[in-house]
Protein backbone atom coordinates (compact mmCIF):
# COMPACT_ATOMS: atom_id res chain seq x y z
CA UNK A 1 0.00 0.00 0.00
CA UNK A 2 2.73 2.37 0.99
CA UNK A 3 4.73 2.24 -2.27
CA UNK A 4 1.51 2.96 -4.18
CA UNK A 5 0.80 6.00 -2.05
CA UNK A 6 4.33 7.18 -2.65
CA UNK A 7 3.94 6.68 -6.39
CA UNK A 8 0.65 8.60 -6.37
CA UNK A 9 2.30 11.39 -4.41
CA UNK A 10 5.18 11.56 -6.87
CA UNK A 11 2.83 11.67 -9.82
CA UNK A 12 0.93 14.53 -8.22
CA UNK A 13 4.16 16.39 -7.55
CA UNK A 14 5.33 15.84 -11.13
CA UNK A 15 1.96 17.05 -12.42
CA UNK A 16 2.24 20.22 -10.34
CA UNK A 17 5.77 20.86 -11.53
CA UNK A 18 4.63 20.72 -15.13
CA UNK A 19 1.90 23.34 -14.69
CA UNK A 20 2.82 26.11 -17.12
CA UNK A 21 2.02 29.82 -17.12
CA UNK A 22 -1.35 29.23 -18.77
CA UNK A 23 -2.30 26.83 -15.95
CA UNK A 24 -1.01 29.30 -13.37
CA UNK A 25 -3.14 32.11 -14.78
CA UNK A 26 -6.29 29.97 -14.86
CA UNK A 27 -5.61 28.62 -11.37
CA UNK A 28 -4.88 32.04 -9.85
CA UNK A 29 -8.00 33.55 -11.40
CA UNK A 30 -6.11 36.73 -12.34
CA UNK A 31 -4.52 37.82 -15.61
CA UNK A 32 -1.89 40.50 -15.08
CA UNK A 33 -1.43 42.55 -18.27
CA UNK A 34 1.48 44.91 -18.78
CA UNK A 35 -0.05 47.97 -20.47
CA UNK A 36 1.36 51.35 -21.51
CA UNK A 37 -0.93 54.18 -20.42
CA UNK A 38 0.60 57.25 -22.08
CA UNK A 39 -0.02 55.99 -25.59
CA UNK A 40 -3.54 57.01 -26.63
CA UNK A 41 -5.75 55.61 -28.05
CA UNK A 42 -4.09 52.25 -27.30
CA UNK A 43 -3.72 52.99 -23.62
CA UNK A 44 -4.38 56.06 -21.48
CA UNK A 45 -6.29 57.14 -18.39
CA UNK A 46 -9.78 58.64 -18.39
CA UNK A 47 -10.95 61.62 -16.32
CA UNK A 48 -11.36 59.37 -13.27
CA UNK A 49 -7.82 58.02 -13.71
CA UNK A 50 -9.05 54.59 -14.82
CA UNK A 51 -7.09 52.80 -17.56
CA UNK A 52 -8.88 52.93 -20.91
CA UNK A 53 -8.00 52.21 -24.53
CA UNK A 54 -7.66 49.59 -27.19
CA UNK A 55 -5.00 47.62 -25.31
CA UNK A 56 -6.92 47.80 -22.04
CA UNK A 57 -10.05 46.36 -23.66
CA UNK A 58 -7.94 43.77 -25.46
CA UNK A 59 -6.66 42.66 -22.05
CA UNK A 60 -10.25 42.55 -20.74
CA UNK A 61 -11.30 40.34 -23.66
CA UNK A 62 -8.36 38.02 -23.10
CA UNK A 63 -9.17 37.73 -19.40
CA UNK A 64 -12.82 37.04 -20.23
CA UNK A 65 -11.78 34.29 -22.66
CA UNK A 66 -9.63 32.74 -19.94
CA UNK A 67 -12.41 33.12 -17.38
CA UNK A 68 -10.29 35.23 -15.02
CA UNK A 69 -10.14 38.81 -13.73
CA UNK A 70 -7.89 41.30 -15.53
CA UNK A 71 -5.32 43.30 -13.61
CA UNK A 72 -3.32 46.11 -15.25
CA UNK A 73 0.36 46.59 -14.58
CA UNK A 74 1.27 50.02 -15.92
CA UNK A 75 4.71 50.02 -17.53
CA UNK A 76 6.54 52.72 -19.48
CA UNK A 77 7.75 51.46 -22.88
CA UNK A 78 11.27 50.43 -21.83
CA UNK A 79 9.96 48.48 -18.82
CA UNK A 80 7.57 46.12 -20.57
CA UNK A 81 9.93 43.18 -20.79
CA UNK A 82 11.46 43.57 -17.33
CA UNK A 83 7.88 43.45 -15.99
CA UNK A 84 7.32 40.09 -17.68
CA UNK A 85 10.69 38.60 -16.86
CA UNK A 86 10.56 39.55 -13.20
CA UNK A 87 7.10 38.01 -12.91
CA UNK A 88 5.16 41.23 -12.28
CA UNK A 89 2.96 40.62 -15.32
CA UNK A 90 1.82 37.53 -17.24
CA UNK A 91 1.19 39.02 -20.68
CA UNK A 92 2.18 42.27 -22.36
CA UNK A 93 -0.70 43.96 -24.19
CA UNK A 94 1.46 46.95 -24.96
CA UNK A 95 1.76 47.60 -28.73
CA UNK A 96 5.13 45.80 -28.89
CA UNK A 97 6.80 45.76 -32.33
CA UNK A 98 7.88 42.24 -33.22
CA UNK A 99 11.56 42.79 -34.11
CA UNK A 100 13.90 39.82 -34.55
CA UNK A 101 16.31 41.38 -32.08
CA UNK A 102 13.68 41.36 -29.34
CA UNK A 103 12.44 37.89 -30.28
CA UNK A 104 15.77 36.57 -29.01
CA UNK A 105 14.59 37.55 -25.54
CA UNK A 106 10.82 37.45 -25.49
CA UNK A 107 8.03 35.46 -27.15
CA UNK A 108 5.66 37.17 -29.64
CA UNK A 109 2.13 36.20 -30.66
CA UNK A 110 0.93 36.81 -34.21
CA UNK A 111 0.39 40.57 -34.84
CA UNK A 112 -2.74 42.00 -33.20
CA UNK A 113 -2.45 45.54 -34.58
CA UNK A 114 -0.49 47.45 -37.20
CA UNK A 115 0.64 51.06 -37.23
CA UNK A 116 1.90 53.40 -39.88
CA UNK A 117 4.03 56.33 -38.77
CA UNK A 118 3.63 60.03 -39.41
CA UNK A 119 5.69 63.14 -38.81
CA UNK A 120 4.30 65.26 -35.98
CA UNK A 121 5.58 68.83 -35.77
CA UNK A 122 4.56 72.37 -34.77
CA UNK A 123 3.00 74.66 -37.35
CA UNK A 124 5.85 77.19 -37.00
CA UNK A 125 8.72 74.85 -37.94
CA UNK A 126 8.13 74.84 -41.71
CA UNK A 127 8.49 71.07 -41.83
CA UNK A 128 6.20 69.68 -44.49
CA UNK A 129 7.46 66.16 -45.08
CA UNK A 130 9.75 63.49 -43.69
CA UNK A 131 12.64 64.67 -45.90
CA UNK A 132 12.52 68.08 -44.18
CA UNK A 133 13.63 66.43 -40.93
CA UNK A 134 17.24 66.21 -42.15
CA UNK A 135 19.42 68.51 -40.06
CA UNK A 136 16.73 69.19 -37.46
CA UNK A 137 16.57 68.34 -33.78
CA UNK A 138 14.08 65.52 -33.49
CA UNK A 139 13.05 63.13 -30.74
CA UNK A 140 11.02 60.08 -29.95
CA UNK A 141 10.45 57.51 -27.23
CA UNK A 142 13.63 55.53 -26.60
CA UNK A 143 13.74 52.14 -28.22
CA UNK A 144 10.37 52.19 -29.97
CA UNK A 145 10.06 50.96 -33.56
CA UNK A 146 9.77 54.50 -34.92
CA UNK A 147 12.40 55.81 -32.49
CA UNK A 148 14.98 53.31 -33.71
CA UNK A 149 14.15 54.03 -37.37
CA UNK A 150 14.36 57.80 -36.87
CA UNK A 151 17.66 57.58 -34.97
CA UNK A 152 19.17 55.52 -37.78
CA UNK A 153 18.09 58.09 -40.37
CA UNK A 154 19.47 60.98 -38.29
CA UNK A 155 22.80 59.14 -38.11
CA UNK A 156 22.68 58.61 -41.87
CA UNK A 157 21.88 62.29 -42.58
CA UNK A 158 24.95 63.19 -40.54
CA UNK A 159 23.43 66.44 -39.26
CA UNK A 160 20.76 67.36 -36.74
CA UNK A 161 20.23 65.54 -33.47
CA UNK A 162 18.11 62.70 -32.13
CA UNK A 163 16.87 62.82 -28.53
CA UNK A 164 15.37 59.71 -26.95
CA UNK A 165 12.88 60.37 -24.16
CA UNK A 166 11.60 57.89 -21.62
CA UNK A 167 7.90 58.40 -22.21
CA UNK A 168 5.52 59.60 -24.91
CA UNK A 169 4.34 62.39 -22.62
CA UNK A 170 7.89 63.82 -22.39
CA UNK A 171 8.19 63.77 -26.19
CA UNK A 172 5.00 65.81 -26.60
CA UNK A 173 6.13 68.23 -23.89
CA UNK A 174 9.53 68.65 -25.55
CA UNK A 175 7.85 69.17 -28.94
CA UNK A 176 5.36 71.73 -27.71
CA UNK A 177 8.09 73.64 -25.83
CA UNK A 178 10.38 73.69 -28.84
CA UNK A 179 13.11 71.48 -27.38
CA UNK A 180 12.67 69.32 -30.46
CA UNK A 181 11.26 70.41 -33.80
CA UNK A 182 9.48 67.23 -34.76
CA UNK A 183 8.86 63.64 -33.82
CA UNK A 184 7.75 60.55 -35.64
CA UNK A 185 4.84 58.76 -33.99
CA UNK A 186 2.25 56.19 -34.90
CA UNK A 187 -0.67 57.67 -36.83
CA UNK A 188 -3.16 56.77 -34.11
CA UNK A 189 -1.22 58.58 -31.39
CA UNK A 190 -0.73 61.66 -33.57
CA UNK A 191 -4.46 61.91 -34.27
CA UNK A 192 -5.38 61.29 -30.66
CA UNK A 193 -3.00 63.90 -29.26
CA UNK A 194 -4.13 66.57 -31.75
CA UNK A 195 -7.76 65.72 -30.99
CA UNK A 196 -7.26 66.33 -27.26
CA UNK A 197 -6.10 69.92 -27.94
CA UNK A 198 -3.75 69.56 -24.98
CA UNK A 199 -0.81 70.94 -26.95
CA UNK A 200 -1.52 73.84 -29.28
CA UNK A 201 -0.15 74.22 -32.78
CA UNK A 202 0.72 70.59 -33.43
CA UNK A 203 0.24 69.31 -36.94
CA UNK A 204 0.87 66.17 -38.98
CA UNK A 205 3.39 66.63 -41.81
CA UNK A 206 2.97 63.52 -43.92
CA UNK A 207 3.87 59.87 -43.57
CA UNK A 208 7.22 58.51 -42.47
CA UNK A 209 8.55 56.08 -45.07
CA UNK A 210 8.94 53.17 -42.69
CA UNK A 211 7.76 49.59 -42.99
CA UNK A 212 4.34 48.85 -41.48
CA UNK A 213 4.84 48.50 -37.73
CA UNK A 214 3.19 45.22 -36.74
CA UNK A 215 2.73 44.85 -33.00
CA UNK A 216 2.17 41.66 -31.05
CA UNK A 217 1.18 40.42 -27.64
CA UNK A 218 4.20 39.29 -25.64
CA UNK A 219 4.85 36.56 -23.09
CA UNK A 220 7.89 34.70 -21.84
CA UNK A 221 9.66 32.97 -24.70
CA UNK A 222 9.51 29.50 -23.16
CA UNK A 223 5.75 29.58 -22.45
CA UNK A 224 4.68 27.74 -25.59
CA UNK A 225 1.24 26.93 -24.22
CA UNK A 226 0.43 30.54 -23.43
CA UNK A 227 1.86 31.82 -26.73
CA UNK A 228 -0.26 29.31 -28.67
CA UNK A 229 -3.31 30.49 -26.77
CA UNK A 230 -2.48 34.13 -27.59
CA UNK A 231 -2.16 33.30 -31.31
CA UNK A 232 -5.57 31.69 -31.34
CA UNK A 233 -7.03 34.54 -29.32
CA UNK A 234 -5.81 37.16 -31.80
CA UNK A 235 -7.19 35.07 -34.65
CA UNK A 236 -10.57 34.82 -32.87
CA UNK A 237 -10.69 38.56 -32.19
CA UNK A 238 -10.41 39.22 -35.94
CA UNK A 239 -12.73 36.36 -36.92
CA UNK A 240 -15.52 37.45 -34.58
CA UNK A 241 -15.35 41.09 -35.66
CA UNK A 242 -14.29 42.24 -32.22
CA UNK A 243 -11.02 43.62 -33.64
CA UNK A 244 -12.94 45.86 -36.05
CA UNK A 245 -15.33 46.85 -33.27
CA UNK A 246 -12.49 47.94 -30.97
CA UNK A 247 -10.86 49.79 -33.86
CA UNK A 248 -14.02 51.77 -34.53
CA UNK A 249 -14.42 52.46 -30.83
CA UNK A 250 -10.94 53.79 -30.12
CA UNK A 251 -9.31 54.77 -33.42
CA UNK A 252 -12.16 55.77 -35.71
CA UNK A 253 -14.49 54.64 -38.46
CA UNK A 254 -13.02 52.72 -41.37
CA UNK A 255 -11.41 49.37 -41.98
CA UNK A 256 -9.02 48.21 -39.27
CA UNK A 257 -5.43 47.57 -40.48
CA UNK A 258 -4.83 44.29 -42.29
CA UNK A 259 -2.82 41.95 -40.08
CA UNK A 260 -1.72 39.52 -42.80
CA UNK A 261 1.32 39.79 -45.00
CA UNK A 262 0.75 38.63 -48.56
CA UNK A 263 3.07 35.97 -49.93
CA UNK A 264 4.28 34.42 -46.69
CA UNK A 265 3.02 32.16 -43.89
CA UNK A 266 3.09 33.52 -40.34
CA UNK B 1 12.70 34.30 -9.25
CA UNK B 2 13.83 35.00 -12.83
CA UNK B 3 12.16 33.08 -15.63
CA UNK B 4 14.96 34.06 -17.90
CA UNK B 5 18.16 32.67 -19.37
CA UNK B 6 21.10 35.02 -19.05
CA UNK B 7 22.95 35.68 -22.33
CA UNK B 8 26.16 37.46 -21.56
CA UNK B 9 27.69 37.36 -25.02
CA UNK B 10 25.22 39.93 -26.35
CA UNK B 11 25.93 42.22 -23.41
CA UNK B 12 29.70 41.93 -23.73
CA UNK B 13 29.44 42.79 -27.41
CA UNK B 14 27.94 46.12 -26.31
CA UNK B 15 30.84 46.81 -23.94
CA UNK B 16 32.76 49.23 -26.23
CA UNK B 17 29.63 51.38 -26.62
CA UNK B 18 29.09 51.32 -22.88
CA UNK B 19 32.67 52.33 -22.18
CA UNK B 20 32.22 55.34 -24.46
CA UNK B 21 29.11 56.13 -22.41
CA UNK B 22 31.16 55.80 -19.21
CA UNK B 23 33.54 58.44 -20.55
CA UNK B 24 30.65 60.89 -21.04
CA UNK B 25 29.45 60.09 -17.52
CA UNK B 26 32.88 60.87 -16.12
CA UNK B 27 33.04 64.06 -18.18
CA UNK B 28 29.75 65.36 -16.78
CA UNK B 29 30.80 64.45 -13.24
CA UNK B 30 34.19 66.15 -13.47
CA UNK B 31 32.81 69.32 -15.10
CA UNK B 32 29.97 69.57 -12.60
CA UNK B 33 32.41 69.17 -9.71
CA UNK B 34 34.83 71.79 -11.03
CA UNK B 35 32.06 74.33 -11.50
CA UNK B 36 30.32 73.21 -8.32
CA UNK B 37 33.43 73.82 -6.20
CA UNK B 38 33.95 77.30 -7.67
CA UNK B 39 30.34 78.30 -7.09
CA UNK B 40 30.30 76.70 -3.64
CA UNK B 41 33.30 78.75 -2.42
CA UNK B 42 31.48 81.86 -3.56
CA UNK B 43 28.23 80.76 -1.90
CA UNK B 44 30.05 79.95 1.35
CA UNK B 45 31.59 83.43 1.43
CA UNK B 46 28.21 84.99 0.65
CA UNK B 47 26.53 83.04 3.45
CA UNK B 48 29.22 84.14 5.89
CA UNK B 49 29.00 87.77 4.85
CA UNK B 50 27.33 90.38 6.99
CA UNK B 51 25.19 91.76 4.14
CA UNK B 52 21.68 90.28 3.97
CA UNK B 53 21.65 91.02 0.21
CA UNK B 54 24.48 88.52 -0.23
CA UNK B 55 23.26 86.06 2.39
CA UNK B 56 19.69 85.70 1.11
CA UNK B 57 20.35 84.45 -2.45
CA UNK B 58 23.07 82.07 -1.23
CA UNK B 59 20.78 80.70 1.46
CA UNK B 60 17.97 80.24 -1.07
CA UNK B 61 20.30 78.34 -3.42
CA UNK B 62 21.49 76.03 -0.65
CA UNK B 63 17.97 75.43 0.66
CA UNK B 64 16.55 74.45 -2.74
CA UNK B 65 19.59 72.43 -3.80
CA UNK B 66 19.70 70.39 -0.63
CA UNK B 67 16.00 69.90 0.01
CA UNK B 68 14.64 68.93 -3.41
CA UNK B 69 15.42 65.76 -5.38
CA UNK B 70 18.26 65.92 -7.92
CA UNK B 71 15.85 64.44 -10.47
CA UNK B 72 13.56 67.43 -10.00
CA UNK B 73 16.48 69.86 -10.40
CA UNK B 74 17.57 68.27 -13.68
CA UNK B 75 13.99 68.10 -14.95
CA UNK B 76 13.56 71.81 -14.16
CA UNK B 77 16.78 72.65 -16.01
CA UNK B 78 15.46 70.94 -19.16
CA UNK B 79 11.66 71.32 -19.19
CA UNK B 80 11.25 74.07 -16.60
CA UNK B 81 13.64 76.58 -18.15
CA UNK B 82 12.30 75.76 -21.62
CA UNK B 83 8.90 76.90 -20.37
CA UNK B 84 10.56 80.28 -19.77
CA UNK B 85 12.12 80.27 -23.22
CA UNK B 86 15.62 79.13 -22.26
CA UNK B 87 16.52 75.95 -24.10
CA UNK B 88 19.20 73.70 -22.62
CA UNK B 89 20.07 70.57 -24.55
CA UNK B 90 20.03 67.33 -22.50
CA UNK B 91 23.78 67.36 -21.82
CA UNK B 92 23.78 70.98 -20.63
CA UNK B 93 20.60 70.49 -18.62
CA UNK B 94 22.11 67.52 -16.81
CA UNK B 95 25.33 69.41 -16.21
CA UNK B 96 23.43 72.45 -14.91
CA UNK B 97 21.24 70.33 -12.65
CA UNK B 98 24.13 68.45 -11.05
CA UNK B 99 26.27 71.58 -10.75
CA UNK B 100 23.40 73.30 -8.96
CA UNK B 101 23.10 70.34 -6.61
CA UNK B 102 26.86 70.04 -6.03
CA UNK B 103 27.24 73.73 -5.30
CA UNK B 104 24.47 73.62 -2.69
CA UNK B 105 25.96 70.68 -0.80
CA UNK B 106 29.58 71.78 -1.11
CA UNK B 107 28.74 75.27 0.15
CA UNK B 108 27.72 73.80 3.48
CA UNK B 109 30.76 71.53 3.51
CA UNK B 110 33.04 74.52 2.99
CA UNK B 111 31.23 76.58 5.59
CA UNK B 112 31.78 73.81 8.09
CA UNK B 113 35.45 73.66 7.15
CA UNK B 114 35.82 77.44 7.50
CA UNK B 115 34.44 77.24 11.05
CA UNK B 116 37.04 74.66 11.93
CA UNK B 117 39.86 77.06 11.03
CA UNK B 118 40.78 79.31 13.97
CA UNK B 119 40.25 83.02 13.24
CA UNK B 120 43.77 83.66 14.46
CA UNK B 121 45.13 82.11 11.26
CA UNK B 122 43.76 84.87 9.05
CA UNK B 123 44.74 87.50 11.62
CA UNK B 124 48.30 86.17 11.70
CA UNK B 125 48.41 86.56 7.93
CA UNK B 126 47.07 90.11 8.14
CA UNK B 127 49.68 91.00 10.76
CA UNK B 128 52.35 89.92 8.28
CA UNK B 129 51.02 92.54 5.90
CA UNK B 130 48.70 90.44 3.71
CA UNK B 131 45.45 91.89 2.41
CA UNK B 132 42.15 90.23 3.40
CA UNK B 133 41.80 88.51 0.04
CA UNK B 134 45.41 87.45 0.05
CA UNK B 135 45.13 85.99 3.53
CA UNK B 136 42.02 84.07 2.54
CA UNK B 137 43.56 82.74 -0.66
CA UNK B 138 46.96 81.79 0.76
CA UNK B 139 46.19 80.79 4.32
CA UNK B 140 42.52 80.00 4.88
CA UNK B 141 41.52 78.41 1.57
CA UNK B 142 44.22 75.72 1.44
CA UNK B 143 43.24 74.65 4.96
CA UNK B 144 39.58 74.70 3.99
CA UNK B 145 40.21 72.31 1.10
CA UNK B 146 42.32 70.07 3.30
CA UNK B 147 39.60 69.77 5.94
CA UNK B 148 36.80 69.31 3.43
CA UNK B 149 38.64 66.91 1.13
CA UNK B 150 36.97 63.65 2.29
CA UNK B 151 33.40 65.01 1.94
CA UNK B 152 34.49 66.52 -1.39
CA UNK B 153 35.36 63.03 -2.58
CA UNK B 154 31.97 61.80 -1.40
CA UNK B 155 30.24 64.50 -3.42
CA UNK B 156 32.26 63.52 -6.50
CA UNK B 157 31.08 59.91 -6.22
CA UNK B 158 27.55 61.19 -5.69
CA UNK B 159 27.90 63.37 -8.82
CA UNK B 160 28.93 60.34 -10.87
CA UNK B 161 25.89 58.42 -9.71
CA UNK B 162 23.58 61.41 -10.29
CA UNK B 163 24.57 61.56 -13.97
CA UNK B 164 22.40 58.49 -14.46
CA UNK B 165 19.38 60.81 -14.17
CA UNK B 166 20.25 62.40 -17.53
CA UNK B 167 18.22 59.69 -19.21
CA UNK B 168 15.03 61.38 -17.98
CA UNK B 169 15.72 64.48 -20.08
CA UNK B 170 16.63 62.56 -23.22
CA UNK B 171 20.39 62.17 -22.85
CA UNK B 172 21.43 59.08 -24.80
CA UNK B 173 25.21 59.30 -24.71
CA UNK B 174 26.06 58.72 -21.04
CA UNK B 175 26.39 55.26 -19.51
CA UNK B 176 22.75 54.96 -18.45
CA UNK B 177 21.51 56.43 -21.74
CA UNK B 178 23.56 53.99 -23.79
CA UNK B 179 22.42 51.11 -21.57
CA UNK B 180 18.75 52.09 -21.78
CA UNK B 181 19.01 52.42 -25.57
CA UNK B 182 20.61 48.98 -25.92
CA UNK B 183 18.02 47.62 -23.51
CA UNK B 184 15.03 48.72 -25.54
CA UNK B 185 16.58 47.35 -28.71
CA UNK B 186 17.46 43.93 -27.36
CA UNK B 187 15.43 43.61 -24.14
CA UNK B 188 18.53 42.05 -22.52
CA UNK B 189 17.70 44.16 -19.49
CA UNK B 190 19.38 42.28 -16.68
CA UNK B 191 22.70 41.58 -18.38
CA UNK B 192 23.06 45.16 -19.63
CA UNK B 193 22.15 46.81 -16.35
CA UNK B 194 24.36 44.42 -14.39
CA UNK B 195 27.24 45.42 -16.65
CA UNK B 196 26.39 49.11 -16.20
CA UNK B 197 26.30 48.67 -12.43
CA UNK B 198 29.77 47.12 -12.49
CA UNK B 199 31.06 50.01 -14.61
CA UNK B 200 29.57 52.61 -12.24
CA UNK B 201 31.14 50.76 -9.32
CA UNK B 202 34.55 50.73 -11.00
CA UNK B 203 34.39 54.42 -11.91
CA UNK B 204 33.36 55.39 -8.38
CA UNK B 205 36.12 53.20 -6.91
CA UNK B 206 38.71 54.64 -9.28
CA UNK B 207 37.71 58.19 -8.39
CA UNK B 208 37.83 57.49 -4.65
CA UNK B 209 41.21 55.79 -5.02
CA UNK B 210 42.55 58.62 -7.17
CA UNK B 211 41.36 61.17 -4.64
CA UNK B 212 43.17 59.34 -1.85
CA UNK B 213 46.42 59.41 -3.81
CA UNK B 214 45.93 63.07 -4.61
CA UNK B 215 45.24 63.91 -0.95
CA UNK B 216 48.36 62.05 0.08
CA UNK B 217 50.43 64.14 -2.33
CA UNK B 218 48.75 67.48 -1.66
CA UNK B 219 48.06 67.51 2.03
CA UNK B 220 50.97 65.84 3.78
CA UNK B 221 52.59 67.90 6.48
Amino acid sequence: MKPMLLAAGLAAAAGAAQADKLDDIIASGVLRCAVVLDFPPMGSRDADNNPVGFDVDYCNDLAAALGVTPEYVETPFPDRIPALVSGRADVGVASTSDTLERAKTIGFSIPYFAFTNVVLTRQDTGIASYEDLAGRTVGSVAGTFEGIALEEDVTEWGSGEFRPYQSQADVFLALSQGQIEATVVTNTVANAIIATGQYEGLTIAGDAPYLVDYVSLIALRNEEGLLDYLDLFVNQQVRTGRYQELYNLYVGEGPAPDLTIPGVYR
Amino acid sequence: MFEYTFQWRQAFRALPQMLEGALVTLQVAVLSMAMGVAIAVLLALMRNSSSPWLRAPATAWVEVARNTPALFQIYMAHFGLAGLGLYLDPFTALLAGITFNNAGYLCETFRGALRAIPGTQARAGRSLGMGAAQAFRLIVMPQMFRISFPPLTNQMVWAILMTSLGVTVGLATDLTGVTQDLNSRTFRTFELFALAAVLYYLIAKAVAGGARLLAWRLFRY
